[in-house]
């Protein structure tokens, strides 16, 4: 584990800590930061707060009515999610995402699980050259992919929208869960393997229980960024069967005609609600990888 | 099963998924880098992709757009962020609050967060437009004017970065012993003194690891702009990343797309050796 990963947990458990009671500048200049700190969460907030209120009205009405009448319109919402095509968009966006994190968190956990138990001749060129690939930027990648796979004929499937994000995930799964099985005492296979056990029975049946919440926020951080992405699926899908939720939006913005941002704001919403969700719920989770995935200890 | 083969077996799955989807593509961009396509059929044209691409203005253009989104986005983010860690590291009450509300940008899709940006500078109802297009001059708006376009996209990007940023610069703040600073100030140094002299000169590395991967984002941020300008007005906005995208995907130039890839390669290389060495360093320390 990263020596900077302990940080967060600091920094988030610190409201029981109390301030020592300054002098009235300190005080004034604590009252400042929160001053400050609000007036920073209101701007940061402030586009979503608006999709939100935006997609909660009905359309063509003057952006001067009153937000706050208490009068919610939820006829967009119904409207969208009775739209055979976007719920088929939703639907592509879950299988492309579960799929790459699934596949992601399968590979990852096998390879990292031989990097941190065994050793082998090259081992450690094999996971530089590895983690080297975290560096490369996808962007540069698509064209070759968007030839490649326009000549094996494999675009607008979900075959190569899960293999692509299962391989963007693999280089930085590996690292945390290699560090997550070197954190597990080796005593533990080695029980197993007195009794009989083959290592890949220790694997399974010792190794993962115990690895289940690496395994977890691997597969959740890798399925927020497979749901979130745009480019690689514009790239690589094109027919109106297979594009994901992101892409939907994108044309959807397109052939807009002018009255229509209400439904717009509404397709957002619906859009960001799993990115937010799981974000709340394993906000530790995604802390602690943005800091092992830049800074690597 | 000997231990020798089996440690492999259990890599060899990942790997080849990574040679297939990574390695290969990156190497094949090479040679397509060299084709010109005549109705599918490749014909080899050596360095003539590069040539065009060089001496023509688009290329310089773009070059010159990203340079100028790149440096804004990037120095307005690193300051903001380098403030904001600074008084998070003093552990203000409801950090954990505050930290989460700044962190959601983060979590959503680079287009939802271009779509919502565009649409609060629409011209006439354009929420921000309304608000802000009058501070700026009489019938100012934002989209249609070359500044104000890459205004709105380095806005809406660093509103979405500014998190991220903080986080590894806070991360950096946090490795640093209490003590130091204590004892500075028992020495009677102001607190100035104490952050110029002490503090900056330690989390240095870790603002220079910061500031890298903050330029790689920029060099690949084809996404915001594609949802926000679309490259205009005119080409104004069309980085680099934009300019690739157009030639490989919307016009089928996929030889002249893939030399495009491949120059852009090179920079994202030299910025990640800058950046590995950084860490290496910072590693010795």
């Amino acid at each position: 584990m990263s020596s900077l990963g302990k940080f967060q947990t600091e920094v988030l458990r610190q409201d029981a800590v109390s301030q020592p009671v300054g002098t009235r500048w300190a005080r004034l200049e604590r009252v400042l930061i929160h001053v400050a700190l609000v007036l920073l969460c209101v701007a940061v907030l402030f586009p979503v707060v608006y999709a939100v209120l935006t997609s909660l009205r009905p359309s063509r009405m003057a952006l001067a009515s009153n937000m706050f009448d208490g009068n919610w319109y939820f006829g967009h919402y119904q409207r969208l999610l009775s739209t055979s095509r976007f719920l088929r968009y939703i639907l592509n966006s879950v299988i492309n995402s579960v799929g790459g994190a699934a596949l992601t968190t399968l590979l990852a956990a096998m390879a990292g699980y031989a990097f941190a138990r065994f050793r082998f001749p090259g081992q450690n060129l094999l996971l530089g050259l590895i983690l080297g690939l975290m560096m490369l930027p996808g962007l540069t990648n698509l064209i070759p992919l968007y030839k490649i796979a326009s000549d094996l004929k494999i675009r607008d499937t979900y075959l190569v929208m899960i293999l692509t994000y299962a391989a963007y995930g693999v280089p930085f799964g590996i690292w945390v869960l290699k560090n997550f099985f070197e954190s597990i005492p080796r005593e533990l296979e080695e029980a197993a393997a007195v009794d009989g056990a083959t290592p890949f029975q220790a694997l399974w049946r010792v190794v993962v229980p115990i690895a289940t919440p690496g395994l977890v926020s691997v597969f959740l951080l890798n399925f927020v960024y497979n749901w979130n992405d745009f480019l690689t699926a514009l790239i690589l899908l094109s027919s109106s069967t297979m594009k994901t939720a992101t892409v939907g939006l994108f044309d959807f913005q397109n052939q807009l005609s002018g009255n229509e941002n209400e439904l717009l704001a509404t397709a957002c919403v619906i859009i960001m609600i799993p990115g937010v969700l799981l974000f709340l719920i394993a906000r530790r989770a995604f802390f602690q990888s943005m800091v092992e995935g830049a800074v690597k200890g | 099963m000997s231990r020798r083969i089996y440690p492999l077996l259990l890599i060899a799955p990942a790997l080849a998924l990574l040679a297939a989807v990574s390695i290969y593509p990156t190497l094949y961009s090479l040679w397509l880098s060299t084709q010109r396509f005549r109705r599918g059929v490749p014909e080899f044209v050596g360095l003539r992709n590069y040539v065009t691409i060089l001496t023509g203005k688009n290329f310089w253009e773009s070059l010159q757009a990203t340079l100028i989104f790149g440096v804004s986005f990037v120095l307005i983010t690193v300051s903001v962020a380098f403030l904001l860690a600074l008084v998070f590291n003093r552990r203000p009450r409801g950090a954990g609050f505050y930290m989460t509300i700044i962190f959601l940008p983060w979590m959503l899709s680079e287009i939802v967060s271009g779509v919502m940006f565009r649409w609060m500078f629409l011209p006439q109802f354009g929420v921000l437009q309304n608000w802000l297009g009058p501070l700026v001059g009489e019938n100012f708006r934002f989209l249609s004017t070359p500044g104000g376009a890459m205004g709105v996209v380095t806005g809406a990007t660093v509103w979405r970065s500014l998190a991220f940023a903080m986080l590894l610069i806070l991360a950096g703040l946090q490795t640093l012993p209490r003590e130091i600073s204590e004892a500075a100030a028992i020495d009677g140094a102001s607190r100035w003194q104490s952050f110029w002299h002490v503090v900056w000169p330690l989390v240095l590395p870790t603002t220079t690891v910061t500031v890298l991967l903050l330029t790689i984002q920029a060099v690949n941020a084809a996404g915001m702009f594609l949802a926000i300008t679309n490259g205009g007005p005119g080409r104004s906005t069309e980085v680099l990343s934009l300019y690739m995208y157009r030639e490989a995907i919307e016009f089928f130039n996929i030889g002249y797309g893939a030399a495009l890839s491949v120059i852009m390669l090179g920079m994202n290389g030299l910025l990640a050796a800058v950046y590995l060495r950084t860490l290496r360093r910072e590693a010795l320390n």
